[in-house]
């Protein structure tokens, strides 16, 4: 008796699996307005609007340019530069550092290498050491944490190196004293982009999902505030629910389930473009078609951009000319010339009429063909 | 292929004298797998208005078909006294080939799918034949092509996606459904048929269980361990590459970073499901329900809420208890 109960039983439930009905299909009720009522030219902020880890003020890139007399000290100073980066398997980490070559190039200054931490903190601090045993005259890096490699990068400024950061400074570090300069983009910038573009296409009182980063991350958790805030400023008829991911490769499985727990959510924010490409294909396997917007450009989210699909647009950052800002705040330092504690890069709304030429000007060349081929495909809309 | 005498262990998970049905269900097996899966079934209904669904069971379907798929030749693997640390690292190589055959060679799903399997075959090749013949443990060799796998799909396209525009291959192993049912669904339900029939009822699955059971019994009855064992790492190698047409499918492009330390949840589903990491005992049916287990459990959570780090310690919890309170 018992026996057939069990046999009964996981019968029905391998068959509970397997058994199916026709999915049904949720089309959201977006608005005409989708997209096409936001003025791309008064989008997003005009300036900076996120304020550093410390609260610091930003200041524009274009503080950073060098005079002729200053351009000739540094070509005459012969100096030598490391990087020092948390993975160089992202475009955004390749255009980082082909912005910081090609500038330092042109004004004589040597890169001594490219470290790539592959996001450990004990294979930065290495990388970090062995990068001072090298004496060159500065260092720019990006630090895969907060806490663990502050004591490292103490000793590059003891070492009488100096140092700029990208995205975010370790605790415990203050400029000018231990680092020259830190260049950000503008998170919250960003996320308000994505916020102004997905309240286009929500219905008075809709639900918003935001995928969100569970980790605490200083850029990712300025994207999450800046949607949230804009909102509650400019739409607090929106409601907002939220969901965290620790695990970037789980994206897929927590989204879909998140949407099948909220059939309310009638719009989406993941917090960069992997994620919403991961949260658009568990959208695809359930039929569901709702707008998503996001932060950060990629060739395969441009393409979905670009084909007009649920993906509608994107705040990005402009990685290249977050490197020569970089490469200028550090030439500064190398000639005793004081620089801000923050600059902020301020960011790009890529939407389907611009992507084209957004695409242009963050990766700083022409768009490959599957881009310009989807493009092409949805004219006229797609530009 | 001449039969063999099946050593003690294989026959005791063979026994005779039984329907089908009852012979998938019954022998060496866990039977607090079904408990603890009808349990969590239970409380999730309850705790969750959505939960059960039809299609929140298509989510937990597709969502665990790429850890059951290979789970399924782990199973051989493991049966046979073996490990295999590679699988996510070839999944994502076999996407790499697969997308970059169909960009370079032909747009056609029939090369992709060629390319994908074949890679994943070969890279279990390479493994099966570095155990079996250089006599190293599967454990350190595999480990190497887990490394070394994930270098080359990083290497080839220089660590950028490749993107897809096959709409046959999206249709055929991605979003296309038969009668409602998913394709991912229906290959997985395909590869676990698969997989029992060539496990609990043909020669090579025998020749699998002797050669994980008792090695030298199994050689003194003539089995040719190397051959079984390395056409194990073959298989797992295959599924691998199955896996990744589906997710590559699913996603419009391969990337080279997918799925980092799958090999792990794969392996618990398996060990979760029945199977002895010291080899001779496991059966498909469980490695598939382990992998459910862990599906639903994912599923489950999310659909209540419960915060990401805290997922990961209930998690943890379930599937050590869950295994200790299957073992005999």
């Amino acid at each position: 008796m018992k026996q057939s109960a069990r046999i009964l039983f996981s019968t029905l439930s391998l068959a509970a699996s397997a058994f199916a009905l026709s999915t049904s299909m949720s089309l959201a009720q977006t608005p005409d307005t989708c997209v096409t009522g936001v003025d791309m030219a008064t989008l997003g902020p005009k300036g900076i609007v996120g304020q550093g880890p410390h609260g610091e003020k930003a200041a524009s890139p274009d503080e950073l340019k060098l005079t002729d007399d200053e351009a000739a000290k540094v070509k005459a100073g012969k100096f030598k530069v490391g990087i020092s980066m948390q993975t160089v398997n992202l475009d955004w980490s390749q255009l980082q550092v082909q912005g910081i070559s090609e500038t330092l190039a042109k004004y004589g200054v040597t890169v001594t290498g490219v470290a790539s931490a592959e996001y450990q903190v004990d294979k930065q601090i290495a990388d970090i050491e062995n990068t001072i045993q090298q004496h060159p005259d500065g260092i720019i890096s990006i630090p895969v944490d907060f806490t663990a490699t502050a004591p490292t990068y103490k000793k590059v400024g003891e070492a009488g190196i100096k140092l700029v950061f990208m995205d975010s400074i370790p605790v415990g570090l203050s400029s000018p004293k231990d680092f020259a300069s830190m260049i950000s983009a503008d998170s919250q910038g960003n996320g308000q982009i994505a916020a102004q573009i997905l309240a286009s296409c929500m219905p008075k009182g809709g639900t918003i999902g935001l995928v969100n980063f569970g980790v605490d991350y200083f850029s990712t958790n300025e994207r999450t505030k800046g949607v949230g805030e804009w909102m509650k400023k400019n739409r607090p008829d929106i409601v907002l629910k939220q969901v965290d991911f620790t695990d970037p490769s789980k994206v897929s499985q927590i989204s879909g389930d998140f949407l099948t727990g909220n059939p309310d959510v009638k719009g989406l924010f993941a917090v960069w473009d992997q994620p919403a490409l991961d949260t658009l294909s568990s959208m695809r396997a359930q039929g569901i078609d709702i707008p998503i917007t996001t932060v950060d450009l990629g060739l395969q989210s441009a393409i979905e951009i670009a084909k007009g699909g649920p993906l509608k647009a994107t705040g990005s950052q402009r990685p290249y000319d977050q490197g020569v800002a970089e490469a200028l705040a550090m030439m500064k330092a190398l000639i005793g010339q004081p620089t801000p504690a923050w600059v902020g890069v301020q960011s790009l709304p890529v939407v389907q009429s611009n992507v084209l030429e957004s695409f242009k000007t963050v990766f700083h060349k022409d768009p490959p063909a599957e881009l310009v081929d989807a493009c092409n495909s949805a004219k006229p809309k797609c530009n | 292929m001449t039969d063999i005498q099946s050593p003690a262990k294989a026959a005791a998970a063979q026994p005779g004298g039984r329907s089908a049905l009852q012979h998938l269900l019954q022998g060496e097996r866990p039977y607090m797998l079904y408990v603890a899966f009808a349990v969590m079934l239970i409380v999730f209904s309850l705790a969750s208005p959505w939960f059960l669904s039809i299609d929140n069971f298509l989510n937990i379907g597709r969502q665990t078909t790429l850890v059951s798929i290979i789970a399924v030749g782990m199973t051989f693997v493991i049966i046979s006294r073996q490990i295999d640390l590679s699988v996510a690292s070839t999944l994502a190589l076999s996407g790499m080939s697969a997308s970059l055959a169909m960009a370079f060679v032909a747009n056609n799903w029939v090369v992709g799918a060629a390319a994908g399997l074949g890679t994943g075959a070969l890279i279990g090749l390479l493994n099966g034949v570095l155990t079996t013949r250089l006599e190293i443990p599967s454990f350190l060799v595999t480990l190497g092509t887990l490394s070394g796998a994930r270098g080359l799909a990083l290497m080839v396209t220089n660590t950028k996606p490749v993107i897809i525009t096959n709409e046959y291959y999206f249709a055929i192993f991605g979003e296309g459904s038969v009668l409602g049912i998913p394709a991912p669904i229906l290959w997985t339900l395909g590869v676990t048929i698969a997989g029992i029939l060539l496990l609990h009822y043909s020669v090579y699955g025998r020749r699998v269980y002797a050669a994980g059971g008792n090695p030298t019994a199994a050689l003194y009855s003539g089995v040719h361990i190397k051959q079984v064992t390395t056409l194990a790492f073959v298989l797992t190698g295959t599924l691998a590459g199955l896996a990744s047409l589906i997710l590559s499918a699913r996603s419009h492009a391969a990337r080279p970073d997918v799925v980092q330390g799958m090999e792990l949840d794969v392996i618990a589903s398996v060990i979760l499901g029945g199977c002895s990491l010291f080899g001779g005992r496991g059966f498909v049916l469980g490695t598939l329900l382990g992998s459910l287990i862990i599906g639903t459990l994912n599923n489950g959570l999310v659909l209540l809420g419960v915060s990401s780090s805290l997922q990961l310690v209930i998690k943890g919890a379930i599937i050590v208890a869950a295994v200790a309170f299957t073992r005999r």
